[in-house]
């Protein structure tokens, strides 16, 4: 098929323009300072020594905790979800699988919205706990509701993959370990679960990527005081106009996603030798 | 085989799903909600339907957000698909390179790409709109297209392509003829993930749009500061269209497959065997029937859309166009369409959240015919040069406004402003909840223990800041690094022992409701909200507070300045003013107006008579460079804390 070499150059020219300039571009600024227009160049470190600053090291922590523990309670609560829908009959299994992935493609900034009405001080939860006689909960604006939209929002994608590589699992080898003598927990723990780490790692990559760059979640769940990386991104180049701290503190993030990446193909590969 | 699930199994699973699908059918319900409650069902109506059709800004967006999912979707289909079948031919280098590349923008979090294309659209020069926003979601789009395709082209043998050319086709033929048909399903899984992405963007939307053009997800992101149920009733269609498309993609050939197996079982027993190519019989009819149906609902969409959105792009062509600029919820929004039919012209309408997030986008390069910024804002525009003169004798209601108004330090003589609102910021509290005698403290009761979690602050870095150096004795206007660190640290203490929420608009309606004790907010607001809620008063502390006055400029590339003193004379009328007024709540510079008001809507409501008198009230002052890098890294800090 050599015939096709030719058509990669369209896109080499595309990548060329829209992914390997503008990368250039963001550590351009970050290692600058003069204002948002290129015209002007010093080169400069003081833009990545800020991000040294306690302030700004809280929001890094704050933003790598939320990260790890939506990602966590995702696993925790994702995990059974997908292996139950593993052991449905097949045609249930492709129904159920799409009733995860629906949510997903709609809107999630109408979805954010929805938790708003459900979680605000006069709510919709809080006037049906009102009903029973119950005090108002104050959840708006908090770590809670803050994660309770990551988490509807990015749980599917957690679910998924792990469901791929369940369903694709050789079920023999399930019967082989029972009929060696496992018992089912075993079973679980030294075969099904272990078969199925591929699928987790997507997942908890996945997001965890999602969940430490969000801006959109925090900002209208959380309130203005609520500020993760993305929040103090978007401040520095929507309101503040400070590019080079802005473009400093989106090259860290990008650094940390590809470590957080390294690490779990790591993993990964470790796994897949003992297996 | 140990399959199946327990009772407890199924309960987990329904629990998941209610809590996936609650606010999708929250929204739902709500959008036939009667009322404007968003938590009472008052009785079921259509009115937020009619409003949404009614309303021009959100069938604008929904053309956005349609035709560039659209056109993303095909040209990125293409792009990725011609990419993916020439790397099976490229050295292994080379295809490396590319594919990492490609993952680049797959592994970035939505908002690095997004302000790496922003840089990259401004370093170009580029005027930001549609054009960059499509560019923008065919780069996003068109990796994924990759990924689902490329798979497919490498399981290909590469003999058939092969086979075909030595029999005489030409390498074009043999693409269309043997290589497509076996990589379709990659592609429809291609095409179906950028639709989809692109219709629901937000984040790369947000930093690489400007000029008005706004998408789904940005019209509800403006909307989000205010209980607004029309964004329920967009939701539901939005949902209804993707769900109809999931569902016409995936459950049609599933059914109409069933029913063909049973009548080819045969044929199908040849395919498992060998005998047939897998891609021929069934499969073929439902694939083909699959990508016709998406064809078929693409050109649906486009149509509709197109239609509703055909009067205002063919306006755009003949009629003039004036592009506003305002704060969010800053206007009716009635009156601009009431302005485009007196004058035969289209507004583009555009809203900021801060008047730093004005002076960034001026700076960004976006154009504008007519801002509304605040005076310190209106001073430093006409310091550095981006106003150009009213010229008075367009203006025929100027009379009509209030002397008191004009001629501010800010822009003395009125040279380059007219006066929109004007107020001042005082703080709202709940006299059930908050003792009379407390208000002595002055700004100091925002310090008050006993209102610990209990107040919402002023998400606006002036306005914290004046609160603070108010509260120490200071000049809000001072460039004292001494003053200004205190007053950091007063706003820092807040923050810690305090533990308020730093609000935007959405104070208003928590405020209505009662939800807090206190809330610092502009006299207007207030206003508005004890004419909804008799519990509130508003109070301006003795130690002084900011007067501000809001008012309506011309920027020196202004395209057509005199439909642009026409709307500002339009805005000074009797009948706009008060309606304007009706909708925001705030202090009206037009005498007629104001006296109307403060008969009416606001009768015995005293936040609606910003005081005069007062000393140490102060209006906001231009910034030098350095004192407002300094704010502007200082309020950074507090609001990271």
């Amino acid at each position: 098929m050599k015939h096709y070499k030719k058509l990669t150059i369209p896109y080499i020219v595309w990548c060329a323009i829209f992914i390997i300039i503008p990368i250039l571009l963001i550590v351009l600024y970050a290692f600058t300072s003069g204002g948002n227009s290129v015209k002007t160049l010093n080169f400069t470190l003081s833009n990545l020594a800020k991000i040294n600053e306690h302030t700004y090291v809280m929001v890094f922590l704050k933003s790598l905790e939320l990260g790890v523990i939506t990602t966590f309670i995702c696993f925790a609560a994702g995990y059974p979800l997908a292996y139950i829908i593993s052991r449905a009959p097949e045609g249930a299994q492709d129904m159920l699988i799409m009733a995860v992935t629906i949510p997903t493609w709609i809107n999630m900034l109408l979805r954010t919205y929805a938790w708003m009405n459900l979680l605000s001080d006069n709510g919709i939860i809080n006037s049906l706990l009102g009903l029973l006689g119950i005090d108002p909960v104050h959840m708006m604006y908090t770590d809670f509701s803050v994660m309770i939209g990551m988490i509807c929002n990015f749980m599917p994608f957690m679910i998924i993959p792990i469901h791929t590589s369940l369903r694709k699992m050789d079920r023999s080898l399930i019967e082989a370990a029972m009929d060696l003598g496992a018992n089912p927990l075993q079973t679980f723990r030294r075969v099904i679960f272990k078969l199925s780490i591929p699928g987790v790692i997507n997942g908890v990559v996945m997001v965890f990527l999602m969940a430490i760059s969000s801006f959109v979640i925090p900002k209208l769940l959380g309130g203005g005081q609520y500020v993760l990386i993305g929040n103090l991104i978007e401040s520095q180049f929507i309101s503040i106009g400070d590019w080079n701290f802005g473009s400093a503190i989106s090259l860290i993030l990008a650094i940390i996603i590809l470590l957080a990446m390294r690490l779990m193909k790591k993993i990964d590969l470790k796994e897949a030798e003992e297996r | 085989m140990n399959k199946g699930n327990g009772f407890w199994a199924k309960l987990y699973v329904v629990l998941c799903f209610a809590f996936f699908y609650l606010p999708i059918g929250v929204t739902i319900f709500f959008s036939f909600n009667s009322s404007k409650s968003l938590s009472h069902f008052t009785g079921f109506s259509m009115r937020w339907y009619e409003a949404l059709l009614k309303n021009n800004d959100i069938v604008q967006a929904v053309y956005v957000s349609v035709t560039i999912a659209v056109i993303a979707t095909i040209v990125s289909t293409i792009l990725g698909t011609i990419t993916a079948i020439g790397l099976s031919s490229t050295g292994r280098v080379l295809k490396d390179a590319i594919l990492t590349m490609n993952d680049i923008p797959i592994l970035n979090p939505d908002i690095v790409t997004a302000i790496s294309w922003m840089l990259l659209f401004s370093s170009l020069g580029f005027s930001k709109g549609y054009w960059t926003m499509l560019l923008a979601h065919i780069g996003f789009c068109t990796p994924f297209v990759i990924t689902s395709v490329y798979p497919k082209v490498r399981s290909l043998d590469p003999n058939l392509a092969n086979a075909a050319m030595d029999l005489g086709a030409t390498p074009f033929q043999a693409m269309i003829k043997v290589i497509l048909p076996a990589i379709k399903t990659g592609i429809y899984a291609g095409v179906l993930l950028s639709f989809t992405m692109s219709f629901d963007d937000f984040v790369i939307s947000y930093f690489v749009t400007g000029n008005g053009v706004k998408n789904i997800s940005i019209i509800v992101y403006n909307m989000t500061k205010r209980i607004n149920p029309i964004i329920n009733a967009l939701s539901t269609i939005v949902i209804l269209v993707i769900v109809v498309i999931l569902i016409v993609v995936f459950a049609t050939p599933r059914i109409r497959a069933k029913k063909a197996a049973a009548e080819r079982k045969m044929e199908k027993e040849l395919e498992e065997e060998g005998a047939l190519p897998p891609s021929g019989g069934v499969k073929k009819h439902r694939r083909l029937g699959a990508g016709f149906v998406i064809a078929l609902l693409g050109v649906v969409l486009v149509a509709g859309s197109y239609s509703a959105a055909k009067k205002s792009a063919s306006a755009a062509g003949k009629k003039q166009q004036l592009r506003v600029y305002n704060a969010g919820e800053y206007i009716d929004m009635d009156l601009l369409g009431r302005f485009e039919e007196e004058y035969g012209c289209t507004v583009v309408y555009e809203t900021f959240d801060s008047n730093e997030m004005l002076y960034t986008k001026l700076l960004a390069g976006d154009q504008y015919d007519i801002l509304i910024p605040s005076d310190y804002m209106i001073e430093r525009l006409i310091k550095e040069d981006y106003l150009q003169p009213i010229d008075w004798s367009l203006i025929s209601n100027k009379d009509s406004l209030n002397p008191d108004v004009m001629d501010k330090e800010y822009d003395p003589g009125n040279v380059y402003s007219v006066p929109y609102f004007y107020g001042s910021v005082g703080i709202l509290y709940d006299k059930t909840l908050v003792d009379k005698a407390d208000l002595s403290e002055g700004w100091n009761i925002l310090m008050d223990q006993k209102y610990k979690g209990n107040l919402y602050m002023y998400d606006s870095e002036r306005d914290s800041f004046m609160v603070a150096l108010k509260a120490l004795g200071y000049s809000m206007n001072t460039t004292d690094e001494d003053q200004i660190r205190q007053a950091y640290d007063w706003l820092i203490r807040q923050r810690k022992t305090m533990k308020p929420i730093y609000a935007g608009d959405d104070v208003i309606d928590n405020m209505v409701s009662g939800n807090k004790a206190m809330a610092v907010v502009y006299s207007g607001d207030g206003a508005l909200i004890m004419s909804e809620n008799e519990n509130m008063d508003f109070f301006e502390p003795e130690q002084g507070t900011n007067i501000w006055y809001d008012a309506m400029v011309i920027t020196k590339d202004c395209q057509n300045t005199e439909l642009a003193h026409d709307f500002i004379d339009f805005m000074l009328q009797q009948d706009v003013g008060e309606q304007n007024t009706e909708y925001i709540g705030y202090t009206s510079p037009v005498t007629g107006v104001y006296k109307k008001m403060s008969q009416t809507m606001f009768k015995g409501i005293d936040a609606y008579q910003p005081r005069s008198g007062y000393a140490k009230d102060e209006v906001f002052r231009y910034q030098t460079q350095d004192v407002k890098k300094l704010y502007a890294q200082l309020w950074t800090k507090v609001k990271a804390q």
